[in-house]
């Protein structure tokens, strides 16, 4: 895979399919088996990585002040004190934990330990961040806080590499993805590229009356129907386009319209679930 | 080498701020504070009891019969620590209101019932005492004699003539002189190993605990497993270090201000501790320290779960104590060869040497020698110990096997870096 623009690259994939495995070798502390990962064009060694990093394995150290534990990982990464304090209150504002920083972790709940352990991974402003899994356990207003950083970083111009199941976040924020199977990978490249590739294959329809006799006549299959609002199998827009013109004569009126390409979540169950 | 300061520092802090820390020290000074102080409190409680009391307790001895011919008064010139008050005639009522008002402390009363002689022991109470004390009845006895003697007309010159004066010396054949009582010595042993003990076990909690708590991972990308494993050593090390030392330092000054004169110089020949013993010992001290650390640093590495850690650090714990037991028990023959191999092993010498120097039996060759070989076995084990750290430290579930180490050893990524 290759990573040429600043932005977010996804990693996707199955449970076990390499996701972590593959983003500590990117880090440099696993062994890869084969392959080659450079940055720069130069080849990745453990000694000179300074990434940050947000592991999927959550931990902070539970008896140590969430300042001082935050000041530790920033002077380890090379960070001037003053520097360091700047942007640890630069972020601990962000992300609306500044009032914890004198505290130790284990008095907070698990998603602002997780916020902390997030600042780790940034504090150094490092150029290629990679986040395993940045958003479970977290609630929709801290969701927010952390889309919100995270866009702020790609307008900085970091790279990010972030992996994940949940199809929305990718599908939301990535440019490219690559999609992992045992170990394999299915599918890989620009997004919006990749969808374009797809055919239409959902209509969704919404109306003021009942229709299902219409779209029935017109020979199309109901995937799912509720209150008037109708989603319809298709194998391409014209199919889509038929139909429409059969709602204008029969002068039903139309809420909604919307011939759908293949979501990432569907792309993603075709490509590996079997 | 930034890293490794950071790391150092980062750790003398985190100790040094525990509250368990603090409370667990503070516990064993009181401990030795007032350990030291047992004897002056324990005087401070009878001087108010017996304020009244003479000094010199007072003994009364019955003589009724005359057994001893008007002879009991020598007693008080034998030294016996008492006054002994020489009586004709008392009744056994008489002697317990003596008793119970304090005038005397206890009576002997002495009796012919045909050819022996009876003596009667009065005491307030019993306690521990099985019958008369050896010195009383070697004095009686020694009296009955000479007034015995004298009857046949043997003056007490001629007595003291036979009476055999011996002034005893000890010689050894061995060349080898050992200074110091053994079992001061081999307490002081104990000591030593606990402290090089407890400060490396710590290591193994820091690592388990850096793993459990899952932050190991953050970690190793934020610098080398070699920073960290001798970051963590060292300041652990510098830690138990000064802790140590300011237990000493507070033992040695209790020591000498309040123990009552005399006592430690007899146990301990003070004239034994030399700067260069107390050097030697810190250098052992640290050596051994290292030692131990750096295999609790490769077991710790090697758990994942809280509940592992015992099992993971058997196999070191079983290898200081029988290097422990090894230089203890050869202690009480110092002559031995095994000793002198316990000097130098080194999973014992650490316990050992120090106290060979100490009882003058250690050839400045042992010392050379003994302590290379435990530099030596310290960069082995530093080696091992990073390689799988930096190897295991990624590991969840499962504790790591020996197997799996042997692997993680002959891995010759330098991904340890």
């Amino acid at each position: 895979m290759k990573y040429k623009n600043h932005g977010i690259y996804g990693l996707l994939g199955t449970n076990g399919a390499g996701k972590t495995t593959t983003l500590r070798m990117i880090l440099g502390i696993l062994k890869k088996d084969s392959g080659q990962i450079s940055w720069n064009g130069k080849e990745v060694q453990r000694k000179h990585v300074n990434f940050g990093y947000l592991p999927e394995e959550r931990g902070v150290y539970p008896k140590t002040k969430i300042h001082d534990q935050l000041m530790y990982f920033a002077r380890l990464k090379g960070m001037k004190k003053a520097n360091a304090e700047e942007n640890l209150l630069y972020w601990a504002k962000k992300l609306e934990v500044e009032q914890y920083l004198q505290m130790t972790p284990e008095k907070l709940s698990k998603g602002n330990q997780q916020k902390i352990q997030f600042i780790t991974a940034i504090i150094h402003d490092p150029e290629l961040l990679v986040l395993d899994e940045p958003f479970s356990g977290l609630d929709p207003v801290n969701t927010e806080l952390l889309k919100n950083v995270i866009i702020e970083l790609v307008k900085k111009g970091t790279y990010i590499i972030m992996s994940s199941h949940q199809m929305f976040s990718i599908e939301e924020f990535a440019s490219d993805v690559l999609i992992l199977n045992k170990g394999k990978t299915v599918l890989q490249g620009n997004l919006k590229q990749i969808k374009e590739t797809y055919a239409a294959n959902k209509l969704s329809l919404s109306t003021k009356q009942n229709v299902e006799d219409l779209i029935k006549q017109v020979g199309l299959e109901i995937y799912h129907s509720k209150d008037n609002e109708y989603i319809i199998n298709i194998t391409g827009e014209e199919q889509g386009y038929k139909l429409f013109d059969e709602l204008a004569k029969a002068h039903v009126k139309v809420e909604k319209f919307e011939i759908m390409k293949p979501s990432l979540h569907d792309i993603f169950i075709e490509k590996v679930g079997e | 080498m930034k890293d490794l300061g950071i790391v150092i520092s980062y750790t003398i802090k985190d100790m040094l701020k525990k509250k368990t820390f603090l409370i667990s020290n503070l516990i064993i000074l009181l401990f030795i504070i007032v350990g030291f102080n047992i004897p002056n409190i324990l005087d401070a409680f009878n001087s108010e009891d017996e304020s009244s009391v003479p000094t010199v307790s007072k003994v009364l001895v019955v003589d009724s019969q005359n057994v001893y011919e008007n002879k009991l008064s020598k007693l008080n010139h034998m030294n016996l620590g008492y006054t002994f008050e020489i009586v004709k005639e008392q009744t056994y009522e008489e002697i317990k209101q003596k008793i119970e008002e304090g005038e005397i402390e206890e009576a002997l009363v002495i009796s012919k019932q045909g050819a022996n002689i009876k003596i009667e022991y009065i005491v307030e109470e019993m306690m521990m005492l099985t019958g008369i004390p050896e010195n009383y009845s070697n004095a009686l006895s020694n009296l009955y004699k000479e007034v015995q003697l004298s009857k046949i007309g043997i003056t007490e010159e001629q007595i003291s003539a036979i009476e055999p004066n011996f002034e005893i010396e000890v010689k050894q054949t061995s060349s080898e002189e050992v200074k110091g009582n053994v079992f001061v010595i081999m307490l002081l042993s104990l000591v030593l190993f606990y402290a090089i003990y407890f400060c490396a076990y710590q290591v193994s909690s820091s690592i388990t605990t850096e793993k459990t708590s899952k932050i190991m991972e953050t970690l190793v990308t934020s610098t080398k497993p070699r920073t960290i494993v001798l970051g963590k050593t060292i300041g652990i090390g510098i830690v138990g270090f000064i802790q140590v030392a300011v237990i000493v330092i507070v033992a040695l000054i209790c020591a000498k201000y309040s123990l009552p004169e005399g006592i430690l110089e007899s146990v301990l020949d003070l004239s034994q501790i030399t700067p260069t013993l107390g050097i030697l010992t810190v250098v052992y001290f640290i050596l051994g320290y290292a030692t131990f650390a750096l295999l609790y640093a490769l077991t710790g590495s090697t758990v994942s779960k809280p509940e592992d850690v015992q099992s993971a650090n058997g196999p070191v714990a079983i290898v200081a104590v029988i290097g422990f037991y090894l230089s203890y028990f050869t202690m009480m023959n110092p002559t031995s060869d095994l000793n002198v191999f316990a000097s130098i092993f080194p999973f014992s010498s650490p316990f050992c040497m120090p106290f060979r120097i100490m009882m003058g039996i250690a050839t400045p060759s042992q010392i050379a020698i003994s302590i290379v070989v435990l530099v030596v076995t310290i960069l082995v084990v530093a080696n091992i110990s990073i390689k799988i750290y930096s190897n295991a430290i990624l590991n969840y579930g499962s504790r790591v096997s020996i197997k799996d180490m042997i692997k993680m050893y002959k891995n010759k990524d330098d991904s340890n870096g």
